[in-house]
């Protein structure tokens, strides 16, 4: 009888997608060719005509290679975008935003600097500026734990500054035209300043947690891929 | 007015509403949708699994290996809620086409 497990093997080697995707893909096929064939033995064909005819059930085994691939890699290119970057981002925004409203409710008074000649003072949470590097060192593990390249690892880390970023950006025209009695000068320093203080200052201490992180999980990535070789 | 994926429709509509019924094997499924149609609609492995793996990624249907009680592992394909709600304007699609065309052929030999 034939072995329709190494027959789909053969015919689908060179199928490019991870190794377990790949041998369920398989064993899916050729589990379909084996009822086939023995449905047609059922019905009274010869052993050779039934496995004439159950092969006849792919043309162009190239071409069905390249459709379960299209097929099943979008399905990847969406799920990895999902683990690689939105669950990580995510997971570090709610942590810092978290973090915040805790140090505003219940931590210490925060830490103001006023400067000479302008009005904007900024203003640090310290216990919030503090838990930042831990919370981007968790992006970058969360990230890197679910294979994302560096573009993916550091936007994850990066994502709660720049989000506030956005929020910078698209409030700042809407203020400028709305708040027409607040001076223009007055309006651009006191965005520079928080720029400086809800940006800035929060991206360098989430990456001061998570470039470290990152750099000693790539390192141990690739000591332990030497190591297997 | 019909979509444009009509042909790729009829595919989507026979597994759809076969699988509406409840859980199927791809086997099984393409099976049962030549046994309802007569032999009018049969599908080889090769636009079976293909379709199948689309529709998964698109959410219409959802699979799962599963083991029968002989012990052979099978991937059982059921439909999803958004997989139900696809169901409905694709049946309108294909009676409107159906209707457009008994039209038209009454027209061609009236």
């Amino acid at each position: 009888m034939a072995d329709w497990h190494e027959i789909v093997r053969q015919r689908l080697s060179g199928l490019a997608l991870e190794p377990q995707d790949r041998r369920e893909v398989i064993e899916e096929l050729s589990g379909h060719l084996e009822e086939t064939f023995e449905q047609l033995r059922r019905e009274g064909r010869t052993e050779n005509e039934s496995v004439q005819l159950t092969l006849a059930q792919v043309d162009d085994w190239r071409v069905l290679r390249r459709r379960i691939q299209t097929a099943r890699a979008k399905e990847h290119i969406m799920s990895n975008r999902v683990k690689q970057f939105w669950i990580p981002s995510i997971a570090t925004f709610v942590f810092s935003e978290s973090l915040l409203a805790l140090s505003q409710k219940f931590g210490p008074r925060p830490t103001i600097f006023a400067f000479s000649g302008n009005p904007a003072v900024l203003v640090f949470y310290i216990p919030w500026l503090l838990a930042l590097p831990f919370i981007g060192a968790m992006g970058a593990y969360l990230a890197h734990r679910a294979g994302g390249p560096p573009r993916a690892v550091f936007s994850a880390v990066l994502f709660p500054a720049l989000a506030i970023l956005g929020v910078f950006l698209s409030v700042l025209p809407v203020a400028l035209i709305v708040d027409r009695h607040v001076d223009h000068n007055i309006m651009a320093a006191g965005f520079l300043v928080g720029l400086l203080g809800w940006v800035l200052l929060p991206a360098a201490a989430l990456l001061a947690g998570g470039l470290p992180a990152y750099l000693f999980l790539s390192r141990h990535l690739t000591s332990g891929r030497v190591a297997s070789q | 007015m019909i979509g444009s994926g009509v042909k790729r429709g009829t595919a989507e509509l026979a597994v759809l509403s076969v699988l509406r019924d409840g859980p199927l094997h791809g086997y099984e499924l393409a099976r049962r949708i030549e046994q309802q149609t007569d032999g009018a609609l049969r599908f080889t492995l090769a636009a079976l699994y293909p379709m199948l793996y689309r529709m998964e990624q698109q959410r219409w249907i959802r699979g799962s290996w599963e083991t029968s009680a002989s012990g052979r592992r099978r991937r059982c394909y059921r439909v999803t809620p958004a997989g139900k709600k696809k169901l409905s304007p694709l049946r309108r699609e294909w009676a409107e086409l159906f209707r457009a065309l008994h039209r038209l052929t009454k027209v061609a030999h009236g």
